[in-house]
């Protein structure tokens, strides 16, 4: 379309794609069109297709590079996702046996402590008596503790130099 | 009979099927061909041309990470559209966050002697005004007028995009002229002279 056919074929408020087409490339026929019509105002800014700044092999480019780009970090966290789920599950059997092990083995202290605890007592027992008497000598130690019963007891004799079955 | 290139180059359903059956240079195809009125769109509602690069490639790839979302019962560019609208909205609501309206008042009035001698109307003025006094709209609205008057769609169909009432889009188109009305007289009273004379 030329100026002059637009001329005589604009119209206000006209929605015709030819017209509008001329009127946003055209900026005498815009004067024009606005004297007769403000709405074409923003309307000429309309229509034609843009090319993004760099041109649209450099936009397709780059958008498709970033495209493979999200394609491959997918696939690789999809690959690695596998090994830490793997480990998991693997930590997560491996802490139920050490746990079942530990539970086991508490429970089976059950009568140790109490063998454990008798050694313990008579070793209390024999430690905190007083000694009552004792008979130093040049070749020998003896020491008496009394015992729960009345009668002595001779609990230590340290001599190297008496028979053997004394 | 020689075939023509409409009839070799499949539509946008044919080749979003292509797309899924796993043929990544279908989409090179597809994002050629969409390129320049997915630019377009994201260019006037953004108006500045490196974000609105930056945000058709973005637009991009979120297609084709939800590809298989798509319906091919509807319209392939209603789709493609409604996704463009919602990157950019999020867009200008973010920007809108940031710069806080900074620049909403830079121009300076012009004076009743300039206004009155009228105005040599030229598209690169009108675009710098339009970016201008588009500032004072919503992100939806400014999308709104945008589809309405200068990619040509009917209220039903920006309505289809965007997933609500046509009296809802009418409803933003009538806030939007308004408010731009009330910009241009305190802004470019030139230009309201004109834009009045319809709407």
């Amino acid at each position: 379309m030329n100026c002059d056919t637009f001329h005589a074929q604009f119209a206000p408020a006209s929605e015709d794609a030819v017209v509008l087409a001329h009127l946003r490339s055209c900026d005498a026929c815009l004067n024009f069109a606005a004297e007769q019509d403000g709405d074409v105002l923003f309307r000429s800014l309309g229509g034609e297709e843009l090319v993004p700044p760099g041109g649209v092999d450099a936009f397709v480019s780059d958008v498709m590079r970033e495209v493979r780009l999200r394609g491959t970090e997918t696939t690789v966290t999809r690959r690695t996702a596998v090994w830490p789920r793997r480990l998991a599950v693997a930590a997560t059997f491996a802490a139920m046996i050490a746990g079942t092990a530990v539970v086991y083995e508490i429970d089976h202290r059950g009568d140790a402590p109490v063998q454990t605890a008798a050694v313990v007592h008579h070793q209390f027992r024999t430690a905190v008596k007083p000694v009552l008497e004792s008979y130093d000598s040049k070749n020998a130690t003896i020491v008496e503790v009394p015992s729960a019963r009345e009668d002595v007891t001779v609990v230590m004799v340290f001599d190297d130099s008496l028979p053997a079955d004394l | 009979m020689i075939p023509t290139k409409d009839s070799i180059e499949p539509d946008d359903r044919q080749l979003v099927d292509t797309i899924r059956g796993g043929d990544p240079d279908a989409f090179e195809q597809l994002v050629r061909r969409k390129t320049s009125k997915v630019y377009a769109l994201c260019y006037r509602v953004i108006g500045n041309p490196e974000d609105a690069k930056d945000i058709s490639q973005l637009v991009f790839i979120k297609l084709w990470e939800n590809l298989e979302k798509y319906d091919s019962r509807y319209a392939f560019d209603t789709w493609l559209y409604r996704m463009v609208t919602n990157v950019a909205i999020d867009f200008i609501r973010n920007r809108q966050s940031r710069d806080n309206a900074v620049n909403s008042n830079l121009r300076l009035v012009k004076t009743s002697t300039e206004a009155d001698q009228g105005v040599n109307v030229q598209r690169k003025e009108v675009e710098a005004v339009f970016n201008d006094i588009s500032s004072v709209l919503s992100p939806k609205q400014k999308t709104i007028f945008v589809m309405n008057q200068m990619e040509d769609l009917a209220s039903a169909e920006i309505a289809r995009i965007l997933g609500c009432r046509e009296s809802t889009v009418r409803n933003h188109l009538f806030n939007a002229r308004k408010l731009m009305q009330q910009q241009l007289q305190i802004r470019y009273p030139e230009y309201a002279q004109l834009w009045r004379n319809r709407s």
